[in-house]
């Protein structure tokens, strides 16, 4: 595991203890996707609002708190100011608000809206004749939602080649409504798709540079709660809940065991 | 006025290159000068309202002054909360511009009647909501509202009136005033049917366009009489409740679905908002009849 995706998922853990709050095992499979992302797109986080600026989506904004450390990580604040997540006057909600912290574009929560938010952006780049590109991260279970579909038919029928669309494909809906072969759908709605390790920044970053000739749809396979086996093995008893003291020293442990 | 809207946004669009127009499949031949001019800013994007507000929402939250339009319940009852999420709680503008008021398509059954969105968008912090009801009101009230920093809602109808009334945001308009104990308020199409019905009647008439924010300080000028909301929609009463404890009543709609087709005209006289039911209802007033003492909807 890269070194700054364990920081960023150590932070996380130790922010969900102090805080109370945080989905972990889905904040923990999106690590190295937006890591990529933010190492990929034109940004700059001393200048949040760069006219030139990519854009970012988190269309599932559940994942609020591994945002938050991402961006945190790539220098847009402090992870002390993230301590205070989910407290009454906290920049830091449990879902993000854009106009509080920092880097976040839209603020998402209500599952399906951040990709039609984030087609409209593409959209206005386009319109404007810049070369801005569009990211766009939804989830698996998200993807329920008719609205994505929706969004994507018209993202494709407008061709915006500069919308990327991270597919978490983190198996989050096995006990209700699965998503089989999620690559075969996007393709079938007429976007370029390409399949990822959702855990290998390499080749996330590899994806996520190459041109794209339509909507690329990056199937990223990722497991909730990537790092610590118990998060993984346990993810609908760890779907919404803080670790207590013990808990936290067990998935330090378990998140470093590995470490080089 | 679906033409004056077409007319004000083409001129509108020669001044102003970030206006940018996305239609659900309605209006599309109706804005055919727009897309041979401006190909680049006219997107017919489907039928799918959802992601319609949200591609709006998307195009003003880089600058673009858009206007999202289609027929209304489609847009204000299934999408109500990309409104209220992607535009309204996001703090992006845009323009939600509606048409088949009401019972504009009463023909076509209660699927396509149209009557909760003025009260549930006037509901959503941020939101500005507007029942157009001339084509004066059009033209005069989208150049003043469309480019500026808030989510605004435009309802328009096939049924205008042509009655002289304030043009700017935010006000009311006086119609009559008889220094009289009751005063009839009303907004939008149906003003018509209303001055119609209180022209030799010894009421004050007071009209809206405006429904969000409420001109309170001309409502307040009336609070010592007894206050008839006219109106064929939810939305008007409500607003002008924002004004504490004023002697009201409502006559316009009941709580059922219309199940008669035909006309809005039809349907006006069968659920009582043509002018001689509504002139029965403000004279019922007038004479103090008990049937209204009580109830905040006249049993007629």
């Amino acid at each position: 595991m890269d070194a700054l995706c364990r920081t960023i998922r150590s932070e996380i853990l130790n922010i969900s203890h102090k805080s109370g709050h945080g989905h972990i095992p889905t904040s923990f499979s999106i690590v190295e996707m937006l890591c990529a992302v933010y190492q990929t797109m034109r940004n700059d986080p001393k200048r949040p609002d760069l006219p030139e600026r990519d854009v970012f989506v988190l269309s599932k904004g559940h994942a609020s708190l591994g945002f938050y450390c991402v961006l945190a990580g790539h220098g847009y604040f402090d992870f002390e100011e993230i301590y205070a997540f989910g407290q009454f006057d906290s920049k830091f909600g449990c879902h993000p608000d854009r106009t509080k912290v920092p880097g976040v574009e839209v603020s998402t929560g209500s599952l399906g809206h951040g990709i039609g938010v984030a087609v409209g952006i593409a959209l206005a780049a386009k319109i404007g004749g810049t070369s801005r590109r569009v990211f766009t991260l939804i989830g698996d279970g998200e993807s329920n939602e008719g609205s994505v579909w929706e969004a994507i038919m018209v993202a494709v029928n407008l061709e915006l080649d500069n919308l990327v669309i991270l597919y978490d494909n983190n198996q989050s809906q096995q006990r209700c409504l699965p998503i089989p072969n999620p690559g075969e759908r996007f393709a079938a709605f007429g976007c370029e798709v390409v399949e990822v390790d959702g855990h290998d920044l390499d080749a996330l970053k590899q994806a996520l540079a190459a041109p794209a000739g339509r909507v690329r749809v990056m199937v990223c396979n990722t497991v909730k709660g990537y790092g610590c086996k118990t998060l993984s093995d346990n993810v609908y008893e760890w779907h919404r809940r803080a670790p207590k003291p013990d808990e936290l020293k067990m998935l330090q442990a378990e998140l470093y065991a590995h470490a080089v | 006025m679906r033409t004056q809207f077409r007319n004000t946004v083409v001129d509108l669009a020669a001044q102003d290159d970030r206006l940018v127009v996305v239609l659900g499949d309605i209006s599309v031949y109706m804005f055919k000068e727009f897309w041979e001019r401006y190909p680049n800013r006219f997107f017919n994007m489907g039928i799918c309202e959802n992601t319609l507000v949200s591609v709006t929402a998307g195009l003003s939250s880089q600058g673009y002054h858009s206007f999202v339009h289609t027929i209304c319940p489609f847009i204000t009852d299934r999408s109500i909360e990309q409104i209220k999420v992607d535009m309204c709680y996001n703090k992006f503008a845009g323009n939600i511009v509606t048409c088949g008021a009401t019972f504009d398509y009463a023909w076509d059954g209660a699927t396509h009647h149209a009557y909760t969105d003025l009260a549930a968008l006037r509901l959503l912090p941020n939101m500005e909501v507007i029942h157009l009801g001339s084509k004066r009101e059009v033209d005069a009230l989208i150049r003043s509202q469309y480019n500026n920093s808030r989510p605004t809602y435009f309802r328009l109808s096939d049924h205008p009136h042509t009655i002289e009334t304030n043009l700017e945001f935010g006000k009311g308009t006086l119609l009559k005033n008889d220094r009289s104990a009751v005063t009839v308020m009303t907004a939008g199409p149906i003003l018509h049917n209303v001055m119609e019905a209180c022209r030799d009647l010894p009421v004050n008439l007071v009209y809206f366009h405006t429904l969000k924010p409420i001109d309170k300080a001309l409502i307040e000028q009336f609070r010592d009489t007894e206050i008839l909301v006219v109106h064929d929609a939810y939305g008007l009463y409500e607003a002008i409740s924002e004004v504490p404890a004023l002697r009201m009543r409502y006559h316009g709609l009941r709580d059922e679905f219309c199940g008669w087709y035909g006309t809005v005209h039809d349907i006006r006289k069968r659920i009582g908002l043509d002018p001689a039911s509504i002139r029965a209802a403000a004279q019922a007033v007038l004479d103090g009849d008990p049937r209204c003492s009580s109830s905040a909807v006249c049993p007629w």
